[in-house]
């Protein structure tokens, strides 16, 4: 009895580690719903054994984990070693290790402010030649992407650098369907219905809204998001891009008005949980804790396809939870715009190992290893959107590559003194009751200082 | 006049009452951050830690298996109780979302279309509707719930992989960057000190003018020069960058003190023909023990805390990370949304300083003050 105990464990054992081997790769080598093909051809014609490969980037935690899976078909494929850092600094760290010589290969940069920063400071090399024309031919509103990861190099001539990777989309609204379901209210279609929407619930004694502005150092910035999106619900998208490049001013009256147009949610006492004053002091982490709390603290959250990360343990997507796109007015025919964010891979350190790996993020498997761990949307158009995890970041991924209009987040594309600080700063003083058009004057003079 | 020095003022009283008002409002962080790491996340974003320890009527849901339904008497009938398996005590109860204790416990809620539902205060619930049931109806319920701490947070910084390394590597770097320093610092205070030579007096004007040089200007030349020199990312360039940055404390520090050594003891040591080196080992050095001592709590502390100097000057692998990154780029989750971890971590990571500063301070405390009071 004790023997074949013995034996079976051993036989465990070996089973086991050979299961190991394949182990490393999350999703084993074959089968589901993953683009094998396109896979095996370029593990077949790519050979790194013996190279090693460094990446960075402000994944940390459970997505450090989720992209380290993906890097396992990488390393399975080539027989590379790369090892991937995260950092909760990712910001300062790249800048500080690329400017002293030691910078890692690849960069994973959280948006394209920074990345076009660096190009300019000559500290980024440029994707190998024909990567532009696969992104404009291969990604949802390809050219879009290509424009968003071409930055102007050291000597002022345009180049692409940045291959986006992993997409968030922002323009949703968070809310649960058994709260809606219960106070009878419908997904509004339009901008109207909403506010439609939010009076009636203020109506039946309910408060609609839950915004929280708060992130540190970063504080305000879900603000801005709310003010990109009314951009675009009232302004034709070439004024967005004017704004975005400055040549509209950002005290031009149409930006005051979109401004204002948050306002009316946020700085509005019974619309928001708390009243408009806690908005600025709430965090944005524990903001949508309001949606889940019974009594309801409120109906309605507006943030982008990452909240869910913040939900309370154990909510379940589409049951306790459910989103809808953020609407567009009826009546301004300007069809669905939709906001977004995105991280790049850039190489900061070039190696022939790095040129590969961006050739393997060419791969919709690339794409779909992290699309069926979650929280990932992607704007490749050659994905099997089966791979989604769930029906949830499914209907996400329609509604980016349904987008009648994409535009990326303003406050990610202006100088970082203006999107990672005075629009901020400005968010701020004006939910807690300062005047839009002083606080966009306030950002225009900030705007022409660094000019 | 000549009396005060034996006599307690009559306001001794009012000054010890202030005295333990200032440490209670000094420790009130610190008794929240070590309550809220017992807590986790969704408790921490749900009530305030001072709300913590008392039992609170929290506000449940619970859904009524609709495939449990049976006819009774003309109507469709689910039974059941809202604690499944476990116990409790129902306050109040209510069938929306909206009203959650809209009935005392016992009570029968008329619902909309001619349902009802009764929930005992035991939690047993008949739930009833003329209609078939189609999907699971929800009950809502408050109920008193006991305060509820765990060691979950601190089992999962524990537990998770590296932290043994990360402790190690917050060693290997501590130690020595405590230790050079303090070597080099005590040769420098000695000479700047009791020996004359040229210049003196603007080597210790420039100690003082490096004191208030940020250590953050030197981050990018400095990790440069370690690339150029070829030490690159490692703990020598760290030990090497954390003994640059405490050096002009620690020189101005110990020459403060040293300076302040009775002169007659070093001149007739001269005279009996000791050397500078002589002077330094047998009795300055034994004299200074205080301020030696003081100043290693200061640069033990200020490395075992550092983050910034770590994340620039080691490798950015996970083998090489010292407590401090592995807590902010590992733990706390990505966006570093998880609260209850980083409390956990900051009382998991400053328990070694806690044990050093204890042990040590009344060194501490001599150390300060022997420099100023002759």
């Amino acid at each position: 009895m004790k023997l074949s105990l013995y034996t079976s464990a051993a036989i465990i054992a070996l089973s086991s580690s050979s299961a190991f081997a394949d182990g490393h790769l999350a999703f084993g080598a074959e089968g589901g719903d993953f683009s094998w093909d396109s896979y095996n051809t370029f593990a077949e014609s790519t050979d790194l054994s013996g190279q090693s490969l460094t990446i960075t980037g402000a994944w940390t935690g459970n997505e450090k984990e989720k992209v380290e899976k993906v890097i396992a078909y990488f390393n399975a494929a080539t027989g590379a070693d790369v090892t991937y850092s995260g950092s909760d600094s990712f910001e300062q760290d790249i800048v500080v290790s690329a400017r002293s010589g030691s910078a890692p290969n690849l960069a994973a940069f959280p948006q394209p402010g920074l990345a076009a920063d660096m190009a300019s400071q000559g500290l980024l090399t440029p994707l190998a030649d024909g990567t532009a024309d696969w992104v404009a031919n291969n990604f949802a509103a390809g050219q879009s992407w290509v424009d968003l990861g071409t930055y102007a190099d050291k000597d002022g001539a345009d180049q692409m650098y940045g291959f986006f990777y992993r997409v968030d989309v922002k323009s949703l609204v968070w809310y649960s369907p058994e709260a809606f379901d219960e106070g009878g209210y419908d997904i509004p279609e339009t901008m109207e219905e909403l506010k439609v929407l939010t009076d009636q619930i203020v109506a039946d004694g309910g408060t609609p809204w839950c915004i929280g502005l708060g992130s540190g150092a970063a504080t305000g910035w879900p603000a801005t998001d709310w003010v990109e999106d009314m951009m675009l619900r009232t302004n034709s998208p070439e004024d967005y891009d004017a704004w975005v490049a400055n040549e509209m001013k950002f005290d031009d009256p149409k930006v005051i008005a979109a401004i204002e147009e948050f306002g009316a949610f946020a700085r509005n006492d019974a619309y928001v949980d708390g009243g408009s004053q806690a908005v600025a002091s709430t965090d944005f982490r524990d903001s949508p804790a309001g949606l889940f709390s019974i009594p309801p603290k409120c109906f309605m959250h507006r943030q982008a396809s990452f909240i869910p990360a913040f939900f309370p343990e154990g909510t379940e997507m589409g049951e306790d939870v459910d989103f809808f796109y953020f609407p567009a007015y009826a009546d301004k025919d300007l069809g669905k715009p939709v906001l977004g964010a995105g991280a790049l891979f850039a190489i900061t350190n070039p190696s022939d190992a790095a040129n590969a790996f961006i050739e393997f993020m060419k791969l919709p498997i690339a794409h779909e290893l992290w699309m069926t761990q979650g929280g990932f949307l992607t704007a490749h158009a050659g994905v099997n959107l089966a791979t989604y995890a769930d029906d949830s970041s499914r209907a996400q991924g329609e509604i980016l590559q349904n987008a009648t209009t994409f535009r990326f987040d303003a406050s990610d594309l202006m100088p970082g003194e203006i999107g990672a600080g005075a629009f901020w700063t400005g968010m701020v003083d004006y939910v807690t009751g300062a005047d839009a058009a002083d606080v966009a004057k306030g950002i225009q003079d900030r705007w022409d200082a660094i000019q | 006049m000549d009396s005060i020095a034996g006599t307690k003022s009559s306001l001794s009283w009012a000054v010890n009452i202030s005295v333990v008002l200032l440490v209670v409002l000094w420790l009130i962080p610190t008794v929240g951050l070590l309550v809220s790491s017992f807590r986790d996340r969704d408790q921490i974003s749900a009530t305030g830690w001072w709300l913590s320890p008392f039992p609170v009527s929290e506000n449940y849901q619970v859904k009524a298996p609709a495939d449990h339904a049976t006819p009774e008497g003309g109507v469709n009938t689910i039974t059941g109780n809202v604690f499944g398996e476990g116990s409790g005590k129902v306050s109040r109860f209510g069938g929306k979302r909206a009203a959650p204790t809209e009935f005392k416990a016992g009570e029968t809620a008329e619902l909309t279309r001619d349902r009802t539902l009764t929930v005992q205060s035991d939690g047993s619930y008949i739930y009833t509707s003329p209609a078939e049931i189609t999907r699971d109806p929800s009950i809502y319920f408050a109920a008193a719930s006991p305060p509820d701490f765990s060691l979950d947070n601190y089992r999962t910084i524990m537990a998770s992989d590296n932290m043994d390394r990360a402790f190690i590597n917050t060693l290997t770097v501590t130690i020595p960057a405590t230790i050079i320093p303090i070597l080099i610092a005590a040769f420098a205070a000695y000479a700047l000190a009791w020996m004359d030579f040229k210049g003196r007096g603007f080597l210790i004007a420039l100690v003082v003018g490096l004191l208030v040089v940020p250590l953050q200007l030197a981050l990018v030349p400095l990790l440069t020069l370690h690339n150029k020199v070829g030490i690159g990312q490692s703990f020598l360039g760290i030990w090497m960058a954390h003994t640059g940055f405490g050096l002009p404390l620690a020189i101005y520090l110990l020459r403060n003190y040293m300076v302040g050594l009775p002169r007659d003891i070093i001149e007739s040591a001269k005279v009996d023909g000791a050397t500078d080196f002589q002077v330094f080992t047998k009795i300055v050095l034994p004299l200074s023990f205080p301020a030696l001592a003081s100043f290693a709590i200061f640069q033990f502390l200020w490395t075992w805390n550092d983050l910034l100097v770590a994340k620039v000057f080691l490798p950015s692998n996970s083998e090489s990370w010292v407590m401090t990154v592995k807590i902010a780029d590992d733990l706390l989750g990505s966006k570093g949304g998880d609260w209850g971890i980083l409390a956990a971590a900051a009382f998991i990571s400053i328990a070694v300083p806690l044990i050093v500063f204890f042990t040590m301070q009344r060194y501490l405390v001599r150390g300060l003050l022997a420099g100023s009071v002759k």
